[in-house]
């Protein structure tokens, strides 16, 4: 089965996505478990990780990770292309 | 139509096909999809167009520049349709293979409107361009295939697996709107029809707004 190349946008937009739903859903977050429903080696998920810390859109409060407001503004705004792409009949 | 409200029009279009253009643009940065980027050029040579054509008017009293003005138009309209066209049949072919094409076609475009530029400003007294009336109907109907293609791929492609099926239709309209004004400018330049002129302009304002609020229709939506 071929598998659909992901471009590093919607990597980081996965990561988001799936971290801020780890850390809102359940009492023992993990990173390993994001990076396994990110589909994600470990050590490319930590790079991304130490990327969206740098940019501002991940940070670390009271030992824990939380997805910023900006992170949160990157995800809407993914949805949003991607919703007009699929109006545009150019995403299936 | 008055001159001042035909240049009111091109400039408006201008402005629209300049903001689809961020959006356009924007999309394909978030996803970097090479084909996207077809888009946003086409739309640029498209309002390059309507700038052109806007200028031909403002320069009406001369006709040298304003014909050429108008030939620039001809060129870069027919390939911002050409773009957008090829963007749609590349959305489901491979990346090596729109790498490929959208080299061929930018190559294309980018030779084309040189040649056409050396042509006015080198060889006007020996070489004449044939009328650009002529030529005109000729590019309308490249034109119409173009859009008539983008349309049938929107019709054939849509699936409402993801999107509600009532905005689903918003882009086949907003198309059909383009493809109406081309032929309607079409029917204008056979027999001089006034009504045809004015839906033409009414088509395209109306066809460049819809296609800009369906990028902001696509937030709403999941709202």
């Amino acid at each position: 089965m071929k598998v659909e190349k992901r471009g590093k946008f919607r990597i980081y937009f996965d990561v988001l996505q799936l971290l801020d739903k780890e850390m809102k859903s359940s009492d023992k977050p993990s990173l390993t478990r994001v990076a396994h429903e990110a589909n994600l080696p470990y050590d490319r998920f930590r790079n991304c990780l130490d990327y969206l810390i740098q940019v501002g859109m991940v940070s670390r409060k009271d030992g824990k990770l939380v997805v910023t407001e900006k992170g949160l503004e990157y995800v809407e705004e993914f949805k949003k292309i991607t919703d007009f792409l699929r109006q545009m009949g150019l995403l299936s | 139509m008055s001159a001042e409200a035909l240049i009111a029009s091109e400039f408006i279009s201008t402005a629209l096909a300049l903001i689809l253009v961020y959006f356009f643009f924007k999309a394909y940065r978030f996803t970097r999809s090479i084909h996207l980027l077809g888009l946003p050029v086409g739309f640029s040579f498209l309002a390059f167009s309507y700038i052109f054509l806007g200028m031909s008017l403002l320069y009406e009293n001369n006709v040298a520049v304003s014909e050429s003005f108008l030939w620039l138009r001809l060129i870069t309209q027919s390939f911002g349709f050409a773009f957008v066209a090829f963007t749609y049949y590349f959305s489901s072919k491979t990346e090596r293979a729109t790498k490929f094409f959208l080299g061929i076609i930018s190559f294309a475009s980018g030779i084309s409107i040189l040649l056409f530029l050396g042509a006015l400003i080198i060889a006007p007294p020996f070489l004449e361009l044939p009328c650009v009336n002529v030529v005109d109907e000729c590019f309308r109907v490249a034109n119409l295939v173009f859009l008539g293609y983008v349309i049938c791929h929107l019709v054939k492609h849509l699936k409402p697996s993801h999107v509600a099926v009532s905005s689903l239709m918003w882009a086949p309209l907003a198309f059909s709107l383009l493809w109406l004004a081309q032929y309607s400018l079409l029917i204008c330049g056979i027999d001089g029809s006034q009504t045809a002129f004015v839906v033409a302009h009414v088509a395209r304002l109306a066809s460049l707004t819809l296609l800009i609020r369906i990028y902001y229709w696509s937030g709403r939506a999941r709202q």
